[in-house]
């Protein structure tokens, strides 16, 4: 069994739903963030295209991270996810610096402020700090809500089906974008859209062989990575009007009437 | 960024798109990694070409062995604890509690380094017996040279860990060479000559003249390392010739050009070589300077190497870099 992660570019909308689900499922301090949205900028000639990956970490199956860790802090799940034992890690960051996908944060003081600086702790952050307590001078990282799976799979649910046994990012995807499943299952809903879709997995030439594979069909030959028309509702495009920043003022102008 | 994109959400991540330098080594509390693997250099130098003057300069040696250690030891160590998010763990990277060491250069590291210092302190103490005491026999010499072959190999595995610990990460391309680890070994080697020359200064052993004969190759030996060092980043990616270009021309040219081509290889370069054909050993004031610009040199490369180390974009579009 490994856990696996399929994200479907063209159906990402940029809502950002993943990354706030994993803040409240996680209680993440304030300057951390586990999984990104990612923007990629082409200029094509006439206005600026912004593309966005959502990136995690990638749970390889050879992970650096797991092999560049001086205390084993960082280890290897059975089911392919690579977690970290915090009461082990004493914060060198070499994992941070091996891992191709900078997808390790260390978490310094300075990134664990209270949400409201000058204010006390809210209620979310007092109680995030008993149910999920992030130590400072540790690195962190996704970890495929692993407390998730194994409470779902105690109860004989199925990770990827059974809401209560998938990742939060998932569960809270609207337009489907992620799917989680076992890519050892030739027929699990993840090893069938990675052959149907032609799944790809970042930087394949580190041998690392990601457990997170990307579906994109402009890279694929189709036309746009763009959020579908139907994904575009009024929040989504007023949204994007903070992102799309058309270089003619022309363009800027028609797009706005 | 591009400026036309005033997009403050996104800012954040823009270092995953773009090539963008690693800074947990080099910035704020990562200067303590730099220091001390200066230290580190400067340290496992200095002891390598103590125990090589051991029998023909004991005096000298047992110094020049000393700092060395007091080196490894008294800054190395303790800096790189410093630097950590919980020092008080330290223990944990090493074996029994860890087997770490089978994958891990930087636990590799901990471990070459406490059994440099082990085999260290007992070689330095037979070196002392030998050095000032009278009645040193045969056992004392025989047990000294199997002690410094013991810790002279664990000196040269704590000098060289750093740089595979650095060439391990494929994520930085300019460290993803095994050239690294012996650029690192050569030039901690020559500022350990430069460093045993002020230490016979002190000790008034004349060790200058065979110090300098070896400087000199050493000198130019890790001058073709760096170039071809440099030439080889160039084109192994796109990602690794900007960190070139940064070193060479970028930001931190100056430390490049000043510290490690000037003061670090050309002004000890000059005086060994005017010695030389002059056949006359430079001045103390002229050693003392030559010492000290190898040191600013010892500093200026592992600033630099650390500081043009830029992270591989992840994007796929990004995927000239």
């Amino acid at each position: 069994m490994r856990w696996g992660m399929v994200i479907d570019l063209a159906k990402c909308t940029r809502c950002h739903a993943c990354v706030a689900a994993c803040r409240i499922e996680h209680f993440l301090p304030l300057r951390v963030t586990w999984p990104r949205l990612i923007a990629l900028e082409t200029d094509n000639g006439y206005d600026v295209d912004v593309s966005t990956y959502p990136v995690r970490c990638n749970q390889c199956k050879d992970a650096p991270c797991v092999d560049a860790c001086p205390t084993q802090a960082s280890y290897k799940r059975e089911d392919g996810i690579v977690a970290i034992d915090h009461d082990k890690c004493f914060g060198c960051r070499y994992c941070v610096i091996a891992c191709p996908y900078q997808n390790r944060t260390y978490l310094s003081r300075k990134r664990n402020p209270n949400y409201f600086p000058e204010h006390a702790q809210t209620r979310f952050e007092k109680m995030g700090k008993k149910l999920y307590p992030h130590q400072v001078g540790t690195t962190e990282k996704c970890n495929f809500c692993h407390e998730r799976i194994d409470a779902g799979r105690e109860k004989d649910l199925k990770p990827g089906i059974d809401r209560d046994a998938t990742p939060a990012c998932v569960n809270t995807c609207q337009p489907r974008a992620l799917t989680f499943g076992d890519l050892d299952d030739p027929n699990s809903n993840v090893s069938k859209l990675i052959r149907e879709k032609s799944g790809f997995v970042l930087h394949s030439e580190y041998g690392t062989e990601p457990s997170v594979y990307y579906i994109d069909y402009k890279l694929g030959g189709n036309p746009s990575n763009k959020a579908p028309v139907e994904a575009q509702t009024g929040s989504h495009i007023q949204h994007l009007s903070t992102v799309y920043a058309p270089s003619k003022p022309k363009l800027a102008k028609k797009n706005a009437d | 960024m591009n400026a036309r994109t005033p997009r403050q959400w996104m800012v954040t991540h823009e270092w995953m798109i773009k090539p963008m330098a690693q800074v947990e080594w080099i910035e704020g509390k990562g200067l303590l990694v730099w220091l001390a693997e200066v230290f580190s250099a400067l340290g496992t130098g200095l002891y390598l070409v103590a125990i090589f003057f051991s029998q023909s300069h004991p005096l000298a040696a047992f110094w020049g062995g000393l700092l060395g250690w007091i080196g490894i030891a008294v800054f190395k160590l303790p800096l790189h604890l410093a630097y950590l998010g919980k020092p008080w763990r330290f223990w944990r990277s090493f074996p029994p509690f860890s087997n770490a060491w089978k994958t891990s250069w930087f636990a590799r590291g901990i471990v070459f380094t406490m059994i440099f210092l082990g085999f260290g302190v007992v070689q330095l103490v037979l070196q002392g017996i030998i050095a000032y005491g009278a009645t040193a026999g045969a056992g004392v010499d025989a047990a000294n040279w199997i002690f410094m072959i013991l810790a002279g190999v664990f000196c040269v595995l704590t000098a060289v860990y750093c740089g595979f610990a650095m060439s391990y990460c494929k994520s930085v391309p300019f460290w993803n060479t095994g050239l690294l680890p012996f650029v690192f070994l050569i030039m901690g080697v020559a500022d350990g000559l430069a460093l045993i020359m002020g230490v016979g200064m002190v000790t008034g052993q004349e060790l200058i003249g065979t110090a300098e004969s070896v400087t000199r190759i050493l000198l130019i030996v890790n001058a073709l390392l760096i170039i071809t060092y440099l030439i080889n980043a160039n084109y192994q990616s796109t990602t690794a010739e900007l960190s070139v270009k940064e070193l060479v021309r970028g930001h931190v040219a100056w430390v490049f050009w000043l510290g490690i081509v000037l003061l670090g290889i050309l002004v000890p370069l000059v005086i060994s070589v005017v010695s030389y054909f002059t056949e006359q050993e430079a001045s103390t004031g002229l050693l003392i300077f030559a010492i000290c610009c190898h040191t600013v040199g010892a500093f200026s490369l592992k600033y630099g190497v650390l500081k043009v180390g830029i992270y591989r974009p992840i994007l796929p579009k990004a995927h000239a870099y």
